[in-house]
């Protein structure tokens, strides 16, 4: 040992001394393990707790105690211990490996280097191939993934991950594996195996293998948690909540796992709507307004898709609408690039947030839909067979091409004009890491964007059918680069130089631009704030083209308009919010600013058309569907304005007799006297003396 | 609302309403724009389309401790027990466990303080609407038998800066906030319209809500006519429909049993009854109208 190597002058009592110290932490780091096997986890970190204090300057047993918290959930308390470890020992590969192991949880393309100085440190520690395998795997870098997995094996040729993430080559191509035999009654090489059918969207083969490894191994805890995670995810909740229990009543109780079984006990408070399609999942304060929209706009999409992609689907498709954004956010847990996610499509299941999850204006339900529509249409046909780009930049070109809605999708923000000023948009072969192991921040968010742009070109360049023969090329199981080759005619680094060319041309004048667009935008504003309102909208107009998608807090288009009303100029008023809103602008209180705009002007029929873009972005707001049902009902579409009447006596608005009675005017008018005259009595009920409701019950009584 | 027309009913017709709204200090721009720019709402709103309401409004610099003293002391020497007074405050308060002040330029206010001046004003209906950040602090102070206390929040220390103010206002000139249509919006009907919206911003805006307005007597709020508009009153004052009237109060008592007696009522004869009732109404009010 090193203490004793540093001092040879100590004197035989000493070294008893030592030696019976050395012995009592073997013998208390023993006591802590079997605590720790006894599932005593209490007691194996009060052990643990002791032995550190008693051997501060011990690295290894920092690194055990680490491990101990990793394995019980506690991943801040482990990575400290990791760092204190490789303070005391600055090449303890264990702790080096542990920080690895917590990076490659989250994605986190640092793993690599951190299992690469592992190596360094201790070029026999086979777990860092094996992290690093998985990484690549997870990347879909085969080549890179089998060649780590090698380098395990070399070490240890019974390494369970290597011989798994070896397996995974054949699997995942739909080849059986000789692998598979060797990973033999270890349930963890089948678990690791569900684990990357999961991460590839095939659920139904991911709980196979989580089956197996239950079956070979019934107390592989984390494999029942992860079994019912996923079977949660296809809609199979009894089940699903047996595997939680087992798991979370044998103390695997990590986050996913508790918060999963919290919101099945939450789903009392959700009702199931069958349509003809599939089936609507709301929440019960909400259904009743929600309903109408999301049913229509769930049968047009699917009306769409199935011809466009010329497919049905196999199963009936569910979506399940949380208005609590944590709850959603359960039903993602341990996915990859899940940041800011809004949908996810399991299947035949979607789960996505409600309007109502979000702070209005900030969320297009619909577009969102649409998106993941594509993707249970595309997964289905393809059996799951498609790399995360094409899926994501297909679901992306949807939303402003299938919907028929180009105000639809997202905006180019000034995240993605940097990553492209910067040069950080990645190369076709390469894109699927920027969604699974993102490198910056917004990496996710510009993949996105770069994935929907690089099918917007192909669609331009080479017709939308084309779109659907790459998906139909990549449901063989055809690798991105042959696709490319094979679909387009092209070398993948051919298509790249074309698709940023195409990108340049699209952008340049916003991404050269964007610096002197935010100093022009400051001095707009302190212009209007000046009361130098002409200034103020000749800058604004002058800017306005660099950056156009800008509809955010801030922007040119509102700035311009309030300078134009500030001067009484409805005109110029209303043809820069009818920019603002044409372009994609979405904040509801400027939307209906415009449509009230219209409405003063006679054109009835353009603010109908401006409001009714609220109800696919906030549709939870009672004066919008006040206002939709007057102007409907003012222009003589009277179906539409019972639609909205019905919605906003859903709402439980403030003036319920006022809903009750504009309800029952529409239906009147819709020649639905007996509904006419039900609406008319519940104005009354809440406001016995409304007289224009008296009138009307007067009249529709029989 | 029935409880409201009776009282209409025995209310003096010459009875007046006087009314003060105070915007007390903004200490921010933006929020000096925005106390100042409710109040000269209010201001509007509350001078419009009638003669019985004395209306007062103290904003900006004018909003001092001196100058709300006198327009109290104002109203004190003129208002009859007849008459009813309504206080409004726009803006930030404090409250450091005791003692309530309303934030004004120069020497702030304190609930004791006001309480004393308010209490020498016979009006026999009061009204205080604060709506300033820990309003709620001011309730005790505030509290007397003829007066109706709405504050934004529900104790002294919820001291975030309110939005209740803005829906109050809002209330006022909304006719939606006449719930019950009697064209007449009641305190009580723009306590709960206010109120409403004040939890659908923090609920939209996925904020924790900082303030929980709060009424100290529904009942009285209820039979507080703040703003009246159309021709109701005029009905009720006239005496050649005093009959109709009486023949439509028995029906809207009729009415009134019969929601009672809702939850114990199978919903198909309760519908059936309530309808009919209402078709009794409606023509007994047609009738009063020719």
């Amino acid at each position: 040992m090193r203490i004793l190597q540093k001092d040879h002058r100590l004197k035989p009592v000493a070294v008893l001394a030592l030696l019976s110290c050395t012995l009592a932490s073997a013998q208390s780091l023993q006591r802590a393990e079997a605590l720790w096997k006894a599932q005593d986890f209490k007691g194996a970190m009060a052990e643990f707790e002791v032995l550190i204090k008693a051997n501060p300057k011990n690295a290894d047993y920092r690194v055990r105690f680490a491990n101990l918290f990793y394995e019980r959930y506690n991943t801040p308390e482990a990575q400290k211990l990791y760092q204190e470890a490789l303070a005391i020992d600055p090449k303890n590969a264990r702790a080096m490996l542990g920080l690895a192991q917590i990076l490659a949880d989250n994605y986190d393309p640092k793993v690599n280097d951190f299992a690469t100085k592992a190596l360094e440190a201790d070029p026999k520690l086979f777990e860092a191939h094996e992290l690093m395998a998985k990484a690549a795997l997870e990347d879909d870098n085969r080549s890179k993934a089998e060649a780590e997995a090698d380098a395990a094996l070399k070490i240890n040729p019974d390494a369970i991950d290597a011989i798994a993430v070896k397996a995974l080559m054949d699997l995942l191509v739909d080849k059986p594996s000789p692998w598979v035999d060797k990973i033999g009654k270890r349930g963890k090489g089948y678990e690791t195996i569900a684990f990357f059918y999961m991460i590839n969207r095939r659920y139904e083969e991911s709980i196979d293998y989580y089956r197996k490894a239950i079956a070979v191994q019934p107390d592989l805890w984390s494999a029942h948690s992860a079994l019912g995670l996923n079977l949660m995810r296809l809609g199979h909740q009894e089940e699903a909540r047996k595997e939680l229990e087992l798991a979370y009543n044998n103390h695997f109780a990590d986050a996913a796992t508790s918060n999963s079984l919290t919101l099945i006990d939450s789903y009392k408070k959700f009702d199931t709507f069958r349509t003809p399609t599939g089936a609507l999942v709301l929440n019960k304060k909400e259904e009743d307004v929600l309903k109408p929209y999301f049913e229509s706009e769930m049968q047009r999409a699917m009306a769409t898709y199935e011809k466009k992609y010329n497919y049905k689907l196999k199963v009936p498709l569910q979506i399940e609408v949380y208005p609590d954004h944590d709850d959603f956010a359960v039903r993602t847990a341990g996915l990859p690039g899940i940041g800011g996610i809004l949908g996810v499509t399991f299947n035949n299941v979607i789960a996505m947030d409600s309007p109502s999850g979000r702070p209005p204006g900030s969320f297009h339900w619909a577009s969102t839909m649409w998106h993941e529509m594509s993707h249970a249409y595309i997964l289905s046909l393809t059996d799951e067979r498609m790399p995360r780009w094409f899926t994501e930049g297909l679901a992306v070109h949807e939303e402003t091409t299938a919907t028929g809605h180009p105000d639809w999708g997202d905006r180019m923000t000034p995240e993605i004009i940097a990553a492209i000023r910067d040069k950080k948009l990645l190369s076709v072969s390469e894109i699927d890491r920027g969604f699974v192991h993102p490198t910056y921040p917004s990496q996710v968010v510009v993949s996105y964007y770069q994935a929907g742009k690089i099918c917007d070109y192909i669609a331009q360049k080479w017709g939308e059918p084309k779109l659907l023969d790459i998906v139909h090329a990549f449901a063989k199981d055809i690798a991105t680069n042959d696709v490319i080759r094979q679909q387009l005619g092209m070398e993948p680094d051919a298509f790249d130089k074309e698709f940023l060319a195409y990108i340049d041309k699209e952008t340049s004048k916003t991404v050269s631009g964007f610096a002197d667009w935010t100093k022009q935008v400051r001095e707009m504003n302190q212009l209007a704030k000046d009361g130098k309102e002409d200034e103020a909208i000749a800058k604004g107009r002058a800017i306005e083209n660099v950056y156009p998608e800008y509809v955010e807090a801030g922007n040119v288009y509102t700035a311009v308009a309030d300078a134009c009303l500030k001067k009484k100029d409805t005109a110029c008023a209303l043809d820069e919010l009818g920019r603002y809103n044409k372009i994609g602008g979405r904040e509801p209180d400027t939307v209906k600013q415009y449509a009230k705009l219209l409405a003063d002007a006679g054109k009835k029929k353009e603010a109908i058309a401006a409001l009714e873009r609220l109800n696919f972005i906030a549709p939870l707001d009672a004066e919008l569907h006040d206002r939709l049902g007057g102007l409907m009902f003012d222009t003589g579409d009277v179906k539409g304005s019972v639609k909205e009447y019905q919605a906003l006596v859903a709402m439980h608005p403030i003036d319920v007799a006022g809903a009750h009675y504009n309800l029952a005017r529409a239906f009147k008018a819709d020649g639905r006297k007996d509904q006419a005259r039900e609406e008319a009595v519940s104005a009354l009920e809440a406001a016995p003396n409304f007289k224009p409701a008296q009138k009307l019950l007067l009249e529709v009584a029989e | 609302m029935k409880v409201l027309a009776l009282v209409l009913l025995a209310s003096p017709v010459f009875a007046s309403t006087y009314l003060l709204t105070v915007a007390g200090l903004g200490g921010e721009p933006d929020y000096e724009q925005r106390f100042t720019a409710l109040a000269t709402d209010t201001d509007k709103i509350l001078k419009t389309g009638s003669t019985d309401r004395i209306v007062e409004t103290l904003k900006g610099a004018d909003a001092t401790k001196p100058k709300m003293e006198a327009a109290l002391n104002k109203i004190a020497s003129q208002a009859k027990p007849a008459d009813a007074f309504v206080l409004m405050l726009i803006g930030h308060g404090t409250f450091d466990g005791t003692e309530y002040k309303f934030n004004l330029p120069g020497p702030d206010i304190s609930a004791t303080e006001l309480a004393a001046l308010m209490n020498k004003i016979q009006a026999g209906r009061q009204l205080v609407v604060d709506m300033t950040s820990a309003s709620g602090g001011a309730v005790t102070a505030f509290k007397k038998d003829n007066r109706t206390v709405i504050t934004a929040t529900k104790s002294g220390t919820e001291k975030n800066a309110t939005v209740f103010a803005r829906f109050w206002v809002e209330a006022l000139r909304d006719p939606a906030a006449d719930v019950d249509k009697n064209e007449t919006i009641s305190a009580l009907e723009a306590f709960q319209y206010a109120e409403k919206k004040t939890a659908g911003f923090y609920t939209e805006q996925k904020h924790l809500a900082t303030e929980h307005p709060q009424v100290d007597d529904q009942q009285h709020a209820a039979a507080f006519p703040l703003l009246r508009f159309g021709a109701a009153s005029a009905v009720v004052t006239d005496p050649a429909k005093r009959e109709l009237i009486a023949k439509k109060d028995e029906i809207e008592n009729k009415i009134d049993a019969l929601k009672y007696q809702k939850s114990l009522m199978a919903p198909e004869d309760y519908k059936k009854q309530l309808t009919q009732l209402l078709i009794e109404l409606a023509k007994a009010q047609e009738a009063v109208d020719k």
